[in-house]
């Protein structure tokens, strides 16, 4: 039994869901919560790759999920020298008091309102391929099949973490991003579903803060 | 001086003469000449007293342009030659002014009237004198020498002066430099009469005459000058008219001319000049200041629509906009294009980056990816450049190749992505953001243009009372407190009344009051002073919002000002 099982492993043709098809598994960028770092692959939200975040309503700690990480992009704890945090077509104004409360580097922060849905995928495409930005926010009014893949590989150009925001009933579509999560906040804390996973499996992060 | 002293013909003569020599009328009539004993100034003869002054100064070298065809050329010097004659209203009547080679072969002459030169040569283009093009070439012509000298001054006549004394080392002597500016000149299409000299006026008069002479030596002054022409001297009519009655043809003559008596006769602004152009006394010259901001106008030749042929144009202005650049060592900013169209409103382009810079792919490259989606109503026929205010260049010296590229850490540039994204966007959609010390939400944030960011970060506290000392106590304060108080990631930027029912404000359903609640009052100094109660609620749908209640009147209403997201 364990000779057939090892010989399977050995298989080319088997494959593993965990390993990166020809390499070692990245180490991901820790979230700061322990609970998804612990289901995420790597260890942490994927880096040089298009994160999606579905949601219903803004409001629901999407950004507090977010903080720990880029925090530490900001403040060069993570890299050197600090990166810039590009927030593209926000639904609201960022609000820098806030963000200093979490500990970001707020000289580091760039926000861009372009008008028209292309200009905000230009946008993201160009700071994501230039290496300049650690991270790119973006809120797309849309974004098709063929936008997201080619945000995902302007994020592997530029090595450059992109999250985009969708709205909960794009769950269904195709989408090229490595990681796909919805947000379902409940009467605890908020929940996290990951739909994709590049690497990993679909779970559901219970109150994921705790 | 009572007019009725004055004879007919004196008045007419001072008519004649009142436009060039308006502050020293001719004086040659035997009751002028009585006239100008009795009141002209002491200076002249003070003057004609001094015998020989000399002036003391480094030696300097002129080199007079001299463009005697320049009311032609500003209008057609970039077509084919053809007989052409620009035409001029002398006293009411349409005269020819100034013939083409090609015109003067058919012997079309300055001074004949239209119908003359019709009858000579039938084929000939006749234009109408535009001063206004003509200053504007002259002008460019200005701009344009400055490349050889960092002094350039404007004679009227229209001559160029140049001071090269000072160029003659960087360009290898005086040929290869006279060399080298008639090159460009005859590039440009000008025709061009030189000619250099130690002094100013006797570099325009040589030049004027069309001797292409060049004398370094103060000393040869006197002997080249005496050949000239009184027709080279832009003197009044009158004067010339007197000297030529009194035998006097060249200038040498008029050297040799008693000099108290000359100045007598002519006016001592005349004895003056003729000591000016001989170096005895100083001429000091206004050097010519080109203006400040770039500014260029392209006629195009046909109508195009076409967006990489508008863009080849385009190369040329900037090409332009380089060489204007690269003269002051300066950059500039932004750029505004301007592509006119026959009978719809002009098209504005402006192209602005974070770092001001000179070269012309750069500004191109920029200007091809703002113009990726720009529609134009109709085709272009003209298009303008103007730049913005010129900056000194920042020099930035090449790592040699055995240091390693060290990036430090404080290197708080964002490097030409955001250039690119300001290009297309405009600059207003683009800006980061930073703290103010201040107690009311609303305030306690501001944009931040990008430009900016590019400064290193400094630690200097806001400015919040100007010159009021309890400044840095304050704004330590409030960053104490905001350390203490929680602030929504989100803030809408104007608070939102939520809906009532029974008394309760609802939003998605009725809230749920998680924390609260955090009286700000404060304001009271301006007109926008506040008095609400904040609290952070948690809706329906699980939406942490921050919600305040407004004392400022009733109390009853409620807001919503951010969200936790």
């Amino acid at each position: 039994m364990n000779d057939s099982l090892q010989k399977l492993l050995q298989s080319s043709k088997l494959w593993k869901g965990r390993a990166k098809a020809g390499g070692a598994e990245q180490q991901g960028l820790a979230s700061g919560y322990p609970k998804l770092d612990h289901v995420l692959p790597g260890g942490g939200w994927p880096r040089n790759a298009v994160t999606e975040i579905l949601l219903s309503d803004y409001g629901i700690g999407e950004l507090q999920l977010l903080m720990p990480a880029l925090v530490r992009l900001t403040t060069g704890a993570e890299q050197s020298p600090a990166g810039w945090i590009a927030w593209i077509a926000p639904p609201f104004q960022p609000y820098p008091p806030a963000l200093s409360q979490w500990g970001m580097d707020v000289s580091r922060v760039l926000v861009m309102r372009p008008e028209k849905n292309t200009e905000i995928l230009w946008a993201a495409d160009q700071a994501l391929s230039s290496g300049t930005f650690a991270a790119v926010l973006l809120w797309p009014v849309s974004l098709g099949g063929r936008d997201c893949r080619r945000l995902q590989l302007a994020a592997e150009k530029g090595h450059s973490w992109g999250i985009v925001f969708r709205q909960s009933r794009a769950a269904g579509k195709i989408s090229a991003a490595a990681l796909r999560i919805q947000l379902m906040p409940g009467s605890t804390g908020t929940d996290i579903g990951i739909l994709k996973s590049r690497g990993g499996r679909p779970v559901v992060v219970r109150d994921y803060a705790s | 001086m009572s007019s009725s002293t004055k004879s007919p013909a004196t008045l007419r003569e001072a008519a004649r003469s009142s436009d060039s020599a308006s502050k020293l009328p001719a004086r040659h009539s035997a009751t002028q000449l009585s006239l100008t004993l009795s009141t002209v100034p002491e200076q002249a003869e003070s003057l004609a007293q001094i015998p020989f002054p000399t002036p003391r100064q480094a030696p300097r070298l002129w080199l007079c342009l001299y463009f005697p065809a320049l009311p032609l050329e500003a209008l057609v010097r970039d077509k084919a030659p053809a007989s052409r004659a620009i035409v001029e209203e002398q006293q009411g009547i349409p005269k020819i002014l100034l013939a083409s080679a090609e015109a003067a072969a058919a012997g079309i002459n300055s001074g004949m009237g239209i119908n003359a030169a019709l009858a000579l040569d039938s084929t000939v283009e006749l234009l109408l004198r535009e001063p206004a093009r003509e200053q504007r070439a002259f002008n460019e012509l200005a701009t344009w020498a400055e490349c050889f000298t960092s002094f350039v001054t404007r004679d009227h006549s229209p001559a160029l002066l140049l001071e090269i004394a000072g160029s003659l080392r960087l360009f290898g002597g005086v040929s290869r430099l006279q060399d080298c500016v008639l090159e460009e000149l005859r590039q440009h299409g000008y025709s061009v009469n030189a000619a250099i000299a130690p002094t100013p006026l006797a570099a325009t008069w040589l030049a004027r005459a069309g001797h292409r002479v060049c004398i370094d030596d103060p000393a040869h002054l006197h002997g080249a000058l005496s050949e000239l022409p009184l027709s080279c001297l832009d003197w009044p009519a009158a004067v010339i008219d007197s000297l030529q009655g009194m035998g006097i043809s060249e200038l040498g003559d008029c050297l040799r001319l008693p000099r108290q008596g000359f100045a007598k006769r002519f006016g001592s602004a005349r004895l003056l000049q003729l000591d000016r152009a001989l170096g005895r006394l100083a001429d000091p010259r206004a050097a010519y200041r080109t203006t400040a901001r770039f500014k260029l106008e392209y006629d195009l030749l046909s109508e195009l629509d076409d967006k990489q042929l508008l863009l080849n144009v385009c190369e040329e202005l900037l090409r332009e906009l380089q060489h204007f650049l690269l003269v002051r060592q300066s950059a500039v900013q932004r750029l505004q294009f301007r592509f006119c169209h026959f009978d719809k409103p002009a098209t504005q382009i402006v192209v602005a980056c974070a770092q001001a810079a000179h070269t012309a792919d750069y500004w191109l490259e920029l200007l091809r990816i703002r113009m990726e989606n720009v529609e134009f109503a109709a085709p272009v026929i003209a298009i303008g450049l103007r730049a913005g205010k010129g900056q000194a260049i920042v020099l930035q010296s090449d790592v040699l190749p055995l240091e390693e590229v060290v990036r430090q850490a404080d290197d708080v540039s964002i490097g030409p992505v955001v250039e690119r994204l300001i290009a297309r966007m405009g600059a207003r959609s683009i800006h980061g953001v930073q703290n103010v010390a201040e107690y009311r939400p609303q305030y306690a944030w501001k944009k931040k243009a990008v430009d900016d960011t590019r400064t290193p970060r400094c630690e200097a506290p806001p400015v919040y009372w100007p010159g009021s000392g309890c400044l840095a106590p304050f704004s330590a304060a409030v960053a104490d407190t905001a350390s203490l108080l929680r602030r929504p990631l989100w803030l809408l930027p104007q608070p939102r009344p939520l809906k009532m029912t029974n008394g309760e404000p609802v939003y998605q359903g009725s809230l749920t009051i998680l924390e609260g609640p955090e009286r700000l009052e404060t304001g009271w100094w301006d007109e926008a002073g506040i008095a609400r109660d904040y609290y952070i609620a948690l809706s329906g749908r699980g939406v942490r919002l921050w919600v305040y209640r407004d004392r400022a009147d009733t109390g009853r209403h409620w807001f919503l000002h951010g969200f936790f997201g």
